[in-house]
């Protein structure tokens, strides 16, 4: 018989949410998985070698343990765990990185947070662990139905920008959106989703006058 | 087994320092040989390293898996073994055990851990290589990286950052400097990180070099200590204080770069951007001006485009490298960009690999020239390739050929009347 130690990463699904047709979170008990809001854990299925990245979606304090995942309709490993269900057993490594909260600014400054797509996975976690927070989550999709669970923040904390309808609380890209805004010199920006938009949104922040110390960035792709 | 070939995997680590043990139970370094022809001898490779990685839990232990691999058991095994190599990069096995970050001094070629076993070392720290150098030493004081570059697998691969207890590091290079050896070497994946995963009970990196410094100032013997690498976001003006109030901290610096474009920096998760960098350089060139600097730059990373490849080429004219390690990007499996689309060229990342020596050179050469005429300190550290001429390094490592056949300088810091400069070398006679 196999005999893997890798055996205390397995994790059996306890639930999963279709959100929309292609975006999904994945629940499985936290047991002493320990982790800062912010942090990726590594993900695959069992008997499958294949493992990807995926940022933490629940909070530090619940007693489970999510992820949200958007399917890349090409990719390898998305679509398979777009299958995965109930008592299904996952493999889990982590958690990993440094992108959170930066702490000496917790209580001092403002927390912007900036999303593209699947990209509010960390920032979930940051709001569910820090109830208090000053924050505000700016998130930018294509259609409102890729809110993923606006409901879990408060409506004056949360702006959602719609590229693609009208539906949204604001209609163009994230980029548009922060170009009207006026931010007070006391925010920390948080980025997190594709490369092209966090390229982007820093160089409209450094045209604002602020620099890599008020901004920290988690690239997805 | 193949038994040729395992010949030949021995040969090469035993070439680097390792020793040859038959007790299983003792190894530092444990690595496997696989067919993948049958499903057997594969099931026998998941039983023993499941076997080994439990070991692991007890002692630092470094593993490796070569031979016929079929790409998903490479998935699967890379999370498993440190190491996963084929037989035709065996050659490269030396630089993969140094780059996935396992400080063994044979990994560096010349190398030496002078220091009786103790038994608090971590067994990693404990090899015992071949004594190939008695000038040239290399201390691990550091294992694994909490970074996560995108580019880079180490941090999955190796682990979390490991600090070696600062008073067996401090003992080992006085040790090393008792005994005479002239270059030494901190070496780990991210120096100047050292302490911080033991916060409040180790020391820093700055007080580490510090205390390195005092023990030198109380030693008879002359030596340089040299430090790599180091990461910028990590990187103080207290280190460059400290480097800058001992004689025996050498002044040469090895910072590595990466990329002058932030937007590559941050999707290389760099954490420090352009400005970060040249204030630490600034730091260096106020406050020790005679250094050197290195550094290490990847072209053609996954969207490189050619705006973003001049901001290197202006941070060379702005940096003036004396000595840059280029690398064409690749993918590495584990990796975040391993899956990444490698959009540039290899053409490309030729021709930028090309252009970007050229500025290297041009700054490189105008430093070498203006040190013509000038007496400095060689360590002789051989006969140059011809066996025409003594060889050796500045204080600054940079190469010197030294007029004079006198072998018994070798392993000997001398003064020198540096008479001709070229792109990465000087020409130097016996003052
Ligand atoms: C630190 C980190 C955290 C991440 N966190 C999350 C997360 O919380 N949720 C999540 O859904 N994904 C996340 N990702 C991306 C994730 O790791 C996978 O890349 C993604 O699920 C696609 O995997 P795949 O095997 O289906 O596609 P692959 O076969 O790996 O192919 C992926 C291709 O699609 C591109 N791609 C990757 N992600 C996307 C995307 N969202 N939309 C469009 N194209 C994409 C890649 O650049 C690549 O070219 C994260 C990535 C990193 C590096
Ligand atoms: S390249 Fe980055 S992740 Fe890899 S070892 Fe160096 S600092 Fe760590």
């Amino acid at each position: 018989m196999m005999d893997f130690k890798i055996d205390t990463n397995f994790y059996t699904v306890s639930q999963v949410r279709h959100l929309t047709e292609h975006a999904f979170v994945v629940q499985v008990p936290r047991r002493n998985f320990k982790f800062t809001a912010g942090q990726h854990l590594v993900l695959g299925m069992k008997d499958d070698y294949h493992t990807r990245e995926y940022s933490i979606y629940s909070g530090e304090n619940e007693e489970v343990l999510e992820v949200l995942v958007k399917e890349v309709e090409e990719g390898y490993l998305s679509p398979r765990l777009k299958q995965v269900k109930e008592g299904d057993s996952l493999e889990i490594h982590g958690p990993f990185g440094h992108f959170g909260i930066e702490e000496k600014k917790r209580d001092t400054h403002k927390h912007v947070f900036i999303a593209s797509g699947s990209g509010i996975a960390p920032f979930r976690s940051m709001v569910k662990t820090y109830p208090e927070l000053d924050y505000q989550l700016i998130h930018g999709v294509r259609t409102i139905d890729e809110g993923y669970e606006r409901e879990n923040y408060s409506t004056d904390r949360y702006v959602l920008c719609t590229s693609r309808d009208d539906n949204g609380d604001f209609k163009g890209r994230v980029t548009a959106y922060l170009h009207e805004q006026e931010f007070d010199k006391n925010t920390q920006f948080y980025l997190c989703g594709n490369s092209q938009m966090i390229f982007d949104v820093l160089e409209l922040l450094k045209n604002k006058g602020f620099g890599r110390d008020s901004v920290s960035a988690e690239v997805y792709f | 087994m193949n038994i040729s070939d395992s010949e030949r995997v021995r040969s090469v680590l035993e070439r680097i320092g390792y020793v040859w043990t038959d007790n299983e139970e003792e190894a530092n370094l444990l690595g496997i040989l696989a067919c993948s022809v049958r499903q057997k001898p594969i099931d026998k490779v998941y039983n023993k390293i499941s076997q080994w990685n439990r070991w692991k839990n007890k002692r630092n232990l470094v593993t490796f898996i070569s031979g016929c691999i079929l790409p998903t058991d490479k998935e699967r095994f890379l999370k498993l073994f440190d190491l996963i190599f084929s037989m035709s990069e065996l050659s490269q096995l030396p630089a993969m055990i140094r780059d996935y970050g396992v400080v063994t001094p044979g990994a560096l070629d010349s190398s030496v851990t002078a220091m009786p076993a103790n038994e608090n070392i971590f067994q990693l720290w404990d090899v015992k290589p071949n004594y190939q150098s008695d000038f040239e030493a290399y201390v691990p004081i550091q294992n694994g990286c909490d970074k996560f570059c995108t580019y880079c697998a180490v941090p999955y691969t190796r682990g979390r950052e490991v600090s070696r207890p600062s008073q067996e590091i401090i003992d080992e290079v006085a040790h090393l400097a008792a005994r005479g050896y002239k270059s030494i070497t901190l070496l780990g994946q991210n120096v100047n990180s050292y302490g911080l995963d033991k916060k409040g009970e180790e020391i820093t990196f700055p007080e580490l070099l510090r205390a390195i410094g005092e023990a030198g100032n109380k030693l008879q013997q002359k030596f340089w200590l040299y430090f790599t690498s180091p990461h910028p976001s990590d990187m103080t003006r207290e280190v460059i204080e400290v480097i800058s109030q001992y004689d025996c901290l050498a002044k040469q610096i090895h910072l590595p770069l990466q990329s002058g474009d932030d937007r590559m920096l941050i999707k290389m998760k760099r954490s420090h951007d352009l400005q970060k960098y040249r204030e630490i350089v600034q730091d260096i060139r106020q406050l020790i001006p005679q250094a050197t600097l290195f550094t290490d730059i990847i072209v053609g990373f996954t969207s490189e485009t050619e705006e973003a490849f001049q901001n290197t080429v202006e941070a060379f004219q702005e940096f003036k490298f004396n000595m840059a390690y280029i690398a064409k990007y690749s993918p590495r499996p584990g990796a975040a960009s391993y899956r990444w689309e490698d959009d540039v060229t290899n053409d490309e990342k030729k021709g930028r690999y090309q252009r970007l020596t050229l500025v290297l050179k041009r700054h490189a050469y105008r430093y070498n020239q203006s040190l013509v005429n000038k007496e400095m300190e060689i360590l002789v550290t051989g006969k140059d390739r011809k066996g025409q001429y003594l060889q050796g390094l500045t204080e600054g490592k940079i190469i010197t050929r030294i007029e004079s056949l006198d072998e018994s300088l070798i392993g000997k810091i001398v003064p020198a009347k540096i008479i001709s400069a070229a792109d990465f070398s000087l020409t130097a006679q016996l003052a």
